[in-house]
């Protein structure tokens, strides 16, 4: 394997700075700030557990926007710009182009998580609140949030190799929105009596990807255990889930027309 | 020349422009506000009742949803607090949704018990939603002693049921980390339910514990009140003694100190001499700030 994928990346995070991507982290602060401060005014008893709740829902909604509205542009744009045609004419295959896309997206991601993580940090300091060792689950449910951010990206990365951004942002978030809804549309099924329901809404349940698996924001905001068990089947299952996307990914690109 | 500072004003003619479209809404806003707002005071309802719902459309962000909707129900309670005309219609659904999007926010059952369970114009006045929704805290929080400390004050204070409040009480002295109070409690009001030293008690633990400054402050309200109707009680064993004597009733307690049946003048926490009825009856003076228990 050549370095041309880790080239990719590099530039691809690069051309994410460029474009401000990362600006969302003044809005992030600003909302993390106010929180701090007027959580305690206007509630009783949750100041810790709405900055906790607050951070990480915006750290996966932030991030979901980003994964979805950067992702359905990666391979779209370098084709609308022509760009990737001088790309291609290098000596880089095109699995190679889509996997350096993907990382750079997703060190982008990472980066952006981790700042936050530290925004996070600093408001739950402002509230007087000391770290404990239950904290640990708060990091794990990032941890959970990027695993999930890396499966978006690779579904929007795997639309947006075969139909237009605006289409591959519609299919991704749908099947994003289906994903959080996998667990109800298998009891939909064991609702009914019908057998050929049943296994239809099984054999959904088992190809879409289980988005409810990541959630663990409110453990983390109630600094209950998660599992290790779930970390390293979590950690597995988005691993195979991605991989399955860029292999299907890399197969319609690599068979793309691109004249 | 002329040509280029015309541009210039000319670009700077939309900075200039929006501020002054910006008050001009602001002003707008302000009229719509003065037509719509009554019309919103009484269109206030809760467009999605059913927690259930709400935890399916949150996608996953039900965690935060439930804080909003735990906001929601305190300023909700805040902004009707003292109002004597007001139902606290939507409290209970409010609660019930925080509660059903997040189970364990301990703290929504905990303060939700305390907002339903006061009688008007304090809370709601409903003691059964207050019940139902800590027995929904207690379910979906078994190890949670503190519910059934909550479940046993409401038994024991609000509704009268003594045996219930003491199985209660057991129940919780039984989990994990609870305190010894709690079997104590669950002894004390299994033997003498209702009882002054019963009730002193409980509200003795519930000012002792609790962080919050408004439940200790209640609690102190309770004890000032509760200390009273002992003092009352006392006082009116006293005040037949000297009726046995002189054939009739004091019309203060100085002419009982006269008597040699007081000590002193007797006077409630805050320092206000006690005063006795026609009837022969202890009671607070008006000028006290202590609240006697209400009749049961």
């Amino acid at each position: 394997m050549s370095a041309m994928p880790g080239v990719v990346a590099i530039n691809t995070f690069r051309e994410a700075v460029r474009d401000r991507v990362l600006y969302n982290l003044i809005f992030f602060a600003l909302m993390m700030m106010g929180a701090a401060i007027f959580v305690g005014q206007i509630s009783i008893g949750i100041d810790r557990l709405v900055i906790v709740n607050l951070g990480l829902s915006a750290i996966s909604l932030f991030g979901l926007v980003m994964a979805v509205f950067v992702g359905v542009g990666l391979v779209y744009k370098e084709i609308e710009k022509r760009t990737l045609y001088s790309l291609l004419a290098k000596p880089i295959r095109r699995w190679e182009f889509l996997a350096g896309k993907y990382a750079g997206l997703v060190l982008t991601l990472l980066v952006n998580t981790s700042l936050m993580t530290l925004g996070l940090a600093g408001a739950l300091y402002y509230v007087g609140r000391p770290f404990v060792r239950s904290d640990v689950s708060i990091l794990i449910a990032i941890y959970f949030i990027l695993l999930e951010l890396a499966l978006i990206t690779a579904l929007a990365l795997f639309f947006s190799c075969f139909s237009s951004p605006m289409l591959s942002t519609l299919f991704t978030l749908g099947i994003y929105m289906t994903g959080t809804f996998a667990n109800d549309i298998r009891s939909f099924g064991d609702f009914t009596k019908n057998h050929v329901i049943q296994v239809g809404t099984r054999v959904v349940y088992y190809i879409l990807p289980n988005f409810h698996n990541f959630n663990a924001i409110a453990t983390a905001g109630h600094g209950g255990s998660v599992p290790f068990a779930l970390v390293w089947q979590n950690t597995l299952y988005a691993a195979l889930y991605v991989t399955l996307l860029l292999v299907a990914a890399s197969a319609i690109f690599s068979r793309r027309n691109l004249k | 020349m002329s040509g280029q500072s015309q541009t210039r004003r000319l670009s700077w003619a939309p900075f200039a422009a929006i501020p002054l479209l910006l008050l001009a809404t602001a002003a707008l806003q302000a009229r719509i506000d003065v037509r719509t707002r009554s019309e919103a005071a009484q269109k206030e309802d809760l467009l999605l009742r059913s927690g259930p719902l709400a935890r399916k459309l949150s996608l996953g962000y039900d965690a935060l949803l439930a804080d909003i909707y735990w906001t929601r129900a305190v300023q909700y309670y805040g902004s009707r607090i003292g109002t004597p005309h007001e139902n606290f219609e939507l409290l209970g659904p409010l609660l019930d949704i925080s509660t059903t999007l997040d189970p364990q926010l301990i703290v929504a059952y905990r303060f939700g018990a305390i907002f339903l369970s006061e009688p008007k114009p304090i809370g709601a006045g409903r003691t059964d939603l207050a019940v139902n929704l800590v027995q929904r805290g207690i379910d979906a929080n078994p190890d949670q002693w503190l519910l059934n400390y909550d479940l046993g004050f409401l038994y024991y204070w609000r509704l009268k049921d003594y045996p219930k409040a003491a199985e209660v009480y057991a129940a919780g002295g039984r989990k994990p980390h609870a305190p010894l109070i709690m079997t104590r409690m669950a002894a004390r009001v299994a033997e003498k339910g209702g009882s002054i030293e019963t009730s002193r008690m409980i509200f003795l633990e519930l000012y002792e514990s609790s962080k919050d400054r408004n439940v200790r402050k209640a609690a102190m309200k309770e004890l000032r009140a509760l200390k009273a109707q002992e003092d009352e009680e006392h006082l009116d064993e006293i005040i037949q003694q000297y009726r046995k004597r002189f054939g009739h009733y004091p019309a203060s307690t100085k002419e009982m100190v006269a008597a040699g049946l007081l000590p002193g003048v007797p006077v409630d926490t805050v320092g206000f001499p006690y005063i006795i009825g026609p009837d022969g009856k202890s009671h607070l003076n008006p000028d006290s700030p202590v609240e006697p228990e209400p009749e049961p």
